[in-house]
């Protein structure tokens, strides 16, 4: 019997993402549909033939209703260490991306308001030793350009080693 | 005969799901869908929609359990029954039984119950 390629299995798994299945049913349905396309190309059906019959039946309506009947609330324990986002995004699908987002919210917030000082801090500084004609470091002018520097020095690189935290747990 | 045919297999699929798992012992949602093909001679198909929402109720009930187990490179969920579904689904099956007789008998022809005639 034939098996599907990864190229393909991935197009089926991306079908069953847009159609919105949680992460309860994503798995089971997806090694259902594979089955039932691997089926009907063992019955002499080209891939994309196969592949268009399956996902007539997996629409959004079909998966919509499945996803209803699998949810199952929280148990207490679960509930106990919960935060705001995975309630929720209990019933949603949290790959999509909005639920990254929202974990993260506080590290961008606080990254963009030291982004925003210390950017501020150099321009004021940039401007008066401009007026003044003169810079030194051990000025107090000096000194707030020292705290801009490490500011922005701070916002930049804490924002690097999240994307790349984030980048090494997509590859893992 | 196709939406009558469904009408009468949604108040019997879970007696066919525990029937079928306590002969087979463990099986996964597609090779339920195909025994019950193969079986019926494709009379009856179920759908993906039908047989899932099925087999979780019968999962949050306690009469099946699951376990996932890799099968050539990706996760697949075999359901088996715990011994509380053993006893439901012989019990479902006799009641079955009794069931098809009496719908039986009610589609004989009525013996003698026009004595004008």
């Amino acid at each position: 019997m034939q098996k599907l390629s990864t190229a393909q299995i991935k197009q089926l798994h991306d079908h069953l993402i847009r159609q919105g299945a949680s992460d309860a049913l994503l798995y089971e349905l997806l090694d259902h549909l594979i089955c039932e396309v691997e089926h009907y190309m063992w019955i002499g059906l080209p891939f994309e033939a196969a592949l268009d019959k399956v996902l007539l039946e997996a629409s959004h309506t079909a998966v919509h209703y499945l996803n209803q009947t699998y949810q199952t609330a929280m148990d207490a324990d679960a509930m106990r260490g919960a935060t705001l986002d995975d309630i929720v995004f209990e019933f949603r699908n949290k790959y999509y991306g909005a639920y990254d987002l929202r974990q993260s919210y506080r590290l961008s917030l606080l990254n963009a308001l030291l982004l925003g000082i210390g950017a501020f801090l150099m321009l004021v500084v940039w401007v008066a030793a401009f007026n003044q004609r003169s810079f030194s470091y051990l000025s107090p002018l000096g000194l707030l350009w020292l705290v801009g520097v490490s500011c922005v020095g701070v916002a930049v690189g804490s924002w690097f080693l999240h994307n790349l935290r984030q980048r090494y747990m997509e590859i893992s | 005969m196709e939406p009558s045919a469904n009408e009468f297999l949604r108040g019997t699929l879970k007696t066919i799901v525990l029937k079928l798992l306590a002969e087979q012992g463990r099986m996964y949602g597609y090779e339920i869908t195909q025994a019950v093909k193969e079986r019926t001679r494709g009379q009856i198909t179920l759908t993906f929609g039908a047989l899932y929402p099925v087999l979780h109720k019968l999962e949050q009930e306690g009469l099946l359990v699951t376990e996932s187990q890799e099968v050539e490179g990706r996760l697949r969920k075999y359901y088996s029954l715990t011994p509380g579904g053993s006893q439901v689904a012989v019990q479902k099956v006799s009641d079955f039984e009794q069931f098809m007789e009496a719908m039986r008998i009610l589609l004989l022809p009525p013996p003698s119950l026009a004595p004008g005639m």
